[in-house]
C-alpha cells in the first residue's frame, strides 16, 4: 500500500517515463537514473529531448547518439544517450537488411524524407534502442524518456503497426501486384489492379505509387525481424522487470491526459507503477490565511520604503496569486487521486524557484523525489 | 511612431494576409494564441476561419458548444471554426480531383484502399494543409473569396514543420500529376509573405525557446519567413526597483505570515530573474518582433479571458501596423 518510489525503481530493469509534452519528462527520467546509479547499479538513460540544459546537469556538453559515461562520485555507473532516429533508422537496415537490398532502402527518395518524420516511427526507433540496450545486457537499468504524444499506445504499437502497414494486404498488393491478381472476395480489387491503380494514380500521380512501391518492396526484407524485435519488446514491458512512470504537470488537461495514458497502459495490469508530478506549487499559505489588515504586515516590513502600505499590499496580492495557484494544484491532484486506485503512488515534486541547470539542482530533485518523498 | 521596415520593403501587417499559422512547442498555449488572434480578426469585422488541424478539441468547451469537428461552427459575429481530420480532408480531396462520386464510394470506401492511403507517408499532411489552402485562396462565396482571413492552430514542431515541409518533399520526389500541381500551389502560398504568415508561439522558458530556434531555421531552408513570436504565460513583476532589496536572499522556511509573505515574492522574483534570462536568450536567438501575453493565475478556460487576450494582442499588433 505504501510502496515508495524508491522502492519500485529500486527493483526494474527497465522504467519508461510517459506523458505529455513539457511536464519534465527528461529531468525526472535523469533524476530516476542517478537514484539508481547511487544506489551502486549502472544505469543508462535514453532521452528523446536534446536538452542542452540537463546535458549540463549531468557535466555533459550535449547529448549524443552514442552512450556517454557521466562522471560520479559514487559506487554506481550513470550512461546518458539520445535517440537518434537517423542513425538508428540507418543502423537497423545496416544490421537485418540483406546486401542486394540494402542501399536501395538507404537511397530510396521516400525513405530519405520520411523515416524520421512518419508518425510513429519515433517511437519505432525509441523501442528499437530499447530492445538493443536491454539485449546488450550492459546495464542493470535502462531509463527511457520517451517521445512526447497524446497517443500513449504509440510507443508500444509502433513496432506493430509499422509492421502491420507493411504486411497488409493492400500495401503487399502495391509491391507484389501478382499475388493478388484475380483473387476473388477483394472488391474493386478482383477488377483488377490496374482500374484501382489508374484512380489512384489520378489523386497521387502515378509516379509517387511507383517510388512508394520500390520502398515497400525493399523495405520489406525487413518486416519480419522488425516484427519479431516488437514483440520481444512488448514481453520485456509486459513483465515484472519493467515499468512505466505517468510524468505531469498539475494542470487540470495535462492530468486528465496523465489518467488517459493510464488507462491505455492498462490500469488492470499493473502497467503503471507511479505518477510524478512535476511542479506542485506546495508552498505558502492558503488563501483564507491572507484575509488580514494590511496595517499588521506593513508595521512588520522592516525596510524604509516610500509607501510601506503599498509594498504590503502588493506582498499581500502576490501571496495570494500563489495561494490560488497551490489550491488549483491540489484540488486538480487530489482529483486525478480520486481517479486512481491507491496502491499506484503519485508523488509530486515542489516547483523549484530556479531550472535545473547543474548537478546540484538535480541532486535536489532526487532528494525530493526519492529521500523527502510527498504523495497525494 | 515605431515603423518597422520588412527585407522586402512592405511593412507588416497581420491583419492584412489571407493565411495566418501558429506552431510551437507542445503545451506552450498555441491554441489559445491562435483563436485569440482569430477572435481580433473577427472583431475588426473580417469574415474569418479559425482552423484546427486534426486537434484534441479545447474551443468547443470555452465557448460552450459541443467539441468542434469536421463540420463548420459558428463561435461568434464573423467568427467560424472547423477541426480538420485527415479523413475528411482526403474524402474532400478526393471528391474534388476525382468529381464523380461513384468512383469515390467504389474506390475509396473500400477497406483495403483506406488502409493502403492511410499508409502512403505524408499523404495526411498534403491534404490537410491542401484544406487550409483551399479555404484561404480557393473557397468562393458569391464570386468573392469566402474567408477574408484562415487562421491555423497548427501542430507542434515536429508535426508542424512537416506539415509546411511536405509540399516540397512532394516536388522533390515527383514531377507531374494531381497532387504535384497542388503541391506547387501550395508552396506558392507558403512562400508568399504577402498571403501567408507563420508566427511561433513560446514561453520564455529554454526548451520551447530551442524548439522556437529550430522551427524557425527549419522554416529557412524551405524559404518560409517567421514574422512573429508571440510570448505566452508571461509572469508580470508588480515590485517596484525599490523594493527589490526586501527580494534578495534564499527562500527560508517560513514561520510567520510576513515571512510567508515575503517567501512567495521571494519566489516570484526568482522566477522573474529567470524569465528575463530567457527573454534575453530568445532576443539573442530570434529576432523577430515579439508580442507578450501574461501570465493568467487562475488559468485560461473561459471566453472572457480569451476576449482580454486577443485584446491585449491587438493592441500590440496595431502598434505595427501603421
Amino acid at each position: 500500500m505504501n510502496r515508495k518510489l524508491a522502492d519500485l525503481v529500486a527493483k526494474k530493469k527497465v522504467v519508461i517515463c510517459v506523458g505529455s509534452g513539457g511536464v519534465g519528462k527528461t529531468t525526472t527520467s535523469a533524476v530516476i537514473a542517478l537514484q539508481e546509479a547511487r544506489r551502486g547499479r549502472r544505469v543508462i538513460v535514453l532521452t528523446i529531448d536534446p536538452a542542452k540544459r540537463l546535458a549540463n546537469a549531468l557535466g555533459l556538453e550535449s547529448f549524443t547518439g552514442t552512450a556517454q559515461k557521466v562522471e560520479l562520485e559514487m559506487a554506481g555507473e550513470l550512461w546518458a544517450m539520445m535517440l537518434d532516429m537517423k542513425a538508428c533508422f540507418d543502423e537497423v537496415v545496416q544490421t537485418y537488411a540483406p546486401d542486394e537490398t540494402r542501399d536501395e532502402i538507404l537511397n530510396n527518395r521516400i525513405y530519405k524524407y520520411f523515416s524520421t518524420s512518419l508518425a510513429g516511427t519515433q517511437e519505432y526507433a525509441a523501442s528499437e534502442r530499447l530492445y538493443q540496450l536491454y539485449e546488450s545486457g550492459e546495464y542493470d537499468l535502462i531509463v527511457l524518456d520517451t517521445p512526447p504524444t497524446t497517443h500513449a499506445l504509440d510507443f508500444l504499437d509502433a513496432p506493430n503497426r509499422l509492421g502491420d502497414a507493411v504486411n497488409s494486404r493492400a500495401l503487399q498488393w502495391l509491391y507484389k501486384p501478382t499475388v493478388f491478381a484475380g483473387k476473388k472476395g477483394m472488391g474493386v480489387f478482383s477488377m483488377g489492379t490496374s482500374y484501382v491503380v489508374k484512380i489512384l494514380s489520378k489523386l497521387t500521380g502515378a509516379q509517387l505509387l511507383d517510388e512508394f512501391a520500390v520502398f515497400l518492396s525493399a523495405f520489406s526484407t525487413l518486416f519480419d525481424g522488425l516484427q519479431e524485435r516488437g514483440k520481444a519488446v512488448r514481453e520485456l514491458l509486459s513483465t515484472d522487470e519493467s515499468t512505466f512512470i505517468v510524468v505531469s504537470i498539475p494542470d487540470p488537461l495535462t492530468l486528465k491526459e496523465a489518467a488517459f495514458f493510464y488507462d491505455k497502459l492498462g490500469a488492470d495490469k499493473n502497467t503503471v507503477g507511479a505518477f510524478v508530478i512535476n511542479r506542485v506549487h506546495d508552498f505558502g499559505l492558503d488563501a483564507d490565511e491572507l484575509d488580514r489588515p494590511l496595517v499588521n504586515i506593513s508595521a512588520r516590513l522592516n525596510e524604509e520604503f516610500s509607501d510601506k502600505k503599498s509594498t504590503a499590499r502588493k506582498l499581500v496580492e502576490n501571496a495570494k496569486e500563489y495561494a490560488l495557484l497551490k489550491s488549483r494544484d491540489f484540488s486538480a491532484l487530489q482529483e486525478l487521486r480520486g481517479q486512481i486506485p491507491g496502491y499506484v503512488p503519485i508523488v509530486f515534486l515542489p516547483y523549484f524557484d530556479r531550472d535545473i541547470h547543474n548537478a546540484e539542482g538535480l541532486e535536489r530533485a532526487r532528494y525530493e523525489l526519492f529521500d523527502n518523498e510527498k504523495r497525494v | 511612431m515605431v515603423f518597422y521596415v520588412l527585407r522586402n520593403g512592405a511593412h507588416l501587417n497581420l491583419y492584412e494576409k489571407r493565411l495566418v499559422l501558429f506552431s510551437g512547442k507542445g503545451g506552450v498555449g498555441k491554441t489559445t494564441i491562435a483563436t485569440a488572434f482569430a477572435m481580433s480578426c473577427a472583431q475588426r469585422g473580417m469574415k474569418t476561419l479559425l482552423m484546427q488541424i486534426n486537434a484534441k478539441d479545447r474551443i468547443g468547451e470555452i465557448f460552450d458548444r459541443n467539441p468542434i469537428g469536421e463540420e463548420l461552427v459558428e463561435l461568434g459575429p464573423n467568427l467560424f471554426c472547423v477541426n480538420s481530420t485527415p479523413a475528411s480532408a482526403l474524402r474532400e480531396y478526393a471528391l474534388m480531383t476525382l468529381k464523380i462520386k461513384i468512383i469515390y464510394r467504389a474506390v475509396f470506401e473500400n477497406k483495403i484502399v483506406q488502409s493502403f492511403l492511410n499508409a502512403i507517408p505524408g499523404i495526411s499532411e498534403l491534404v490537410l494543409l491542401g484544406k487550409a489552402y483551399y479555404h484561404a485562396a480557393v473557397e468562393k462565396k458569391g464570386g468573392e473569396l469566402k474567408w477574408d482571413i484562415v487562421v491555423v492552430d497548427a501542430p507542434a514542431t515536429g508535426h508542424g514543420i512537416f506539415l509546411l515541409k511536405i509540399p516540397s518533399v512532394v516536388t522533390s520526389i515527383i514531377d507531374s500529376g494531381h497532387m504535384f500541381e497542388e503541391a506547387e500551389r501550395m508552396k506558392e502560398l507558403l512562400e508568399d509573405s504577402n498571403m501567408t504568415s507563420i508566427n511561433i508561439v513560446t514561453l520564455l522558458e529554454d526548451l520551447p525557446i530551442n524548439e522556437s530556434q529550430m522551427l524557425l531555421e527549419s522554416l529557412g531552408e524551405l524559404n518560409i519567413s517567421v514574422d512573429y513570436i508571440f510570448m505566452n504565460r508571461v509572469l508580470e513583476n508588480p515590485f517596484s526597483a525599490d523594493e527589490g532589496n526586501i527580494l534578495e536572499g534564499d527562500s527560508a522556511k517560513a514561520d510567520s505570515i510576513t515571512d510567508s509573505l515575503l517567501l512567495a515574492a521571494r519566489f516570484r522574483k526568482s522566477r522573474l530573474d529567470l524569465q528575463n534570462k530567457y527573454l534575453d536568450l530568445l532576443k539573442e536567438k530570434i529576432k523577430r518582433r515579439r508580442i507578450s501575453i501574461p501570465y493568467f493565475f487562475e488559468g485560461v478556460n473561459n471566453q472572457g479571458q480569451l476576449e482580454d487576450i486577443s485584446q491585449r494582442m491587438q493592441k500590440q499588433l496595431s502598434s505595427d501596423e501603421q
